[in-house]
């Protein structure tokens, strides 16, 4: 049982993330039931863990990184495909060398409903990390931790997201761009 | 990473994506900013992957969780010696300005975007209403006094508000409580007007977008919202929306204070 002071500085410090971290887990697991589990079990592992939390690091990152790891060797994860969210490379490969394109025009993002699908429709590595990025406002050096991977794959992988994203809606919207 | 960029040669795509995520160094950026300033290509570019990243992050709204699930993990969060639930919230200013900060994502004025959060956002105030309504607990503070209602929420909130001396006729302030709206917390006050359950959600005004469009009738219920510069109110019942737009204003009206 940790001290008393220890877990109500965790407490301080998690209870802002509530809605981050059950956002997340939904997006990881695409299952309301399984999403609290995950952040339940999260909070308690983060809580016994919290000694080895450095203080003055980023908490974010360290909880999200428990919360991924939570998921990774959960049930669903493991009888789903859980090697998609641990390729080294993944796909879309192909779309790393685009030079910059003059033609390029700017998509129709004002259908949120569109840009939703396409998200759903990207390769689930490649989702997280936009995420993390976008939506959970993580600069890349913390998201390097909570995916245990260098930098340079974190600006890479995100520039892939982000150009997977943009073809998914450019094929959503056809000829029309 | 670290090359720079001539005026005369195109950033990579890869330094345009770190760009709008503010992950460039000093020099890479000045570099950058002068070749944009240039080069309509790639300041399109940039619009476009700026553009791509806020609709990103709009699309995470899809997934705020329910406000009994926050409440559930928070209760989780209280140590073991705490017997009651409901002292999991009291936690101070703090914490809710901070969950304020995280939840208060940018939200776009996009109009059709307001249309579906506004319908969202009626089935979320029915939610509410419904689980005052069904739920056998009675709320957490129990008061018909406003000047004992009012304090229990001080330190509670990210925010305060005030109570009308006089309500609307055969109007009684029952108790409040805590709860979220749209991620955000808020509070929660029931009345009574002719004996019929009347739900209010106050709820702090940034974050939440204007409902214009949002359906006065729903499901035989009626909500009546009104603003003040740093307030949202939100009534809901199934009485006369001529009574319930009353009590929405009598609120509306005691907090030209703030
Ligand atoms: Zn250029």
């Amino acid at each position: 049982m940790p001290r008393r002071t220890n877990s109500s500085e965790f407490e301080q410090l998690a209870l802002p993330l509530l809605s981050s971290l059950s956002s997340h887990a939904f997006w990881l697991s695409r299952n309301d039931t399984e999403a609290e589990d995950l952040v339940q079990e999260t909070l308690s592992k983060a809580l016994r863990a919290f000694d080895s939390f450095q203080a003055g690091t980023n908490f974010k990152a360290w909880i999200f990184r428990i919360l991924r790891n939570t998921f990774l060797t959960s049930r669903t994860a493991i009888a789903n495909a859980r090697t998609v969210f641990l390729e080294d490379d993944p796909g879309l490969s192909d779309i790393t060398d685009a030079g910059p394109n003059p033609e390029e025009h700017i998509l129709r993002l004002e259908n949120q409903a569109a840009v939703n699908d396409a998200l759903d429709r990207l390769h689930p590595q490649l989702r997280e990390i936009l995420l993390l990025c976008d939506v959970e406002e993580l600069k890349y050096k913390d998201i390097a931790i909570v995916l245990d991977v260098p930098i340079g794959t974190v600006m890479s992988r995100i520039f892939r997201a982000r150009r997977g994203l943009h073809q998914e809606l450019q094929q959503h919207f056809g000829e029309s761009l | 990473m670290t090359q720079t960029t001539p005026v005369n040669d195109h950033p990579e795509p890869i330094q345009l994506s770190a760009f709008i995520d503010g992950e460039l160094s000093p020099s890479e950026l000045q570099a950058i900013q002068r070749h944009l300033t240039e080069c309509h290509p790639c300041a399109l570019q940039v619009l476009s992957a700026a553009q791509l990243k806020a609709v990103t992050a709009r699309a995470s709204q899809r997934f705020l969780p329910p406000p009994e699930v926050l409440k559930r993990l928070a209760s989780q969060l209280v140590p073991q010696e705490t017997t009651k639930p409901a002292r999991a919230w009291s936690f101070g200013h703090w914490a809710w300005s901070a969950i304020a900060a995280v939840l208060a994502i940018a939200v776009s004025s996009i109009v059709w975007w307001q249309m579906r959060q506004a319908n969202n956002l009626t089935a979320e105030l029915l939610d509410q209403h419904l689980a005052v309504l069904s739920s056998g607990a009675s709320p957490e503070i129990i008061s018909t006094d406003r000047h004992t209602v009012k304090p229990w929420f001080q330190g509670k909130l990210p925010f305060s508000f005030n109570l009308p001396e006089t309500l609307p006729p055969d109007t009684t302030l029952r108790g409040g409580d805590l709860t979220f709206l749209r991620g955000q917390p808020a509070a929660l006050l029931l009345f009574t007007i002719h004996r019929h359950e009347v739900s209010v959600i106050l709820t702090q005004r940034s974050g939440n977008p204007a409902i214009t469009g949002m359906p006065v009738n729903s499901s035989g219920f009626s909500i009546k919202e009104a603003s003040t510069r740093n307030l949202r109110i939100f009534a809901v019942s199934d009485i006369d929306p001529t009574e319930l737009g009353s009590l929405a204003a009598a609120l509306q009206a005691v907090q030209s204070t703030q």
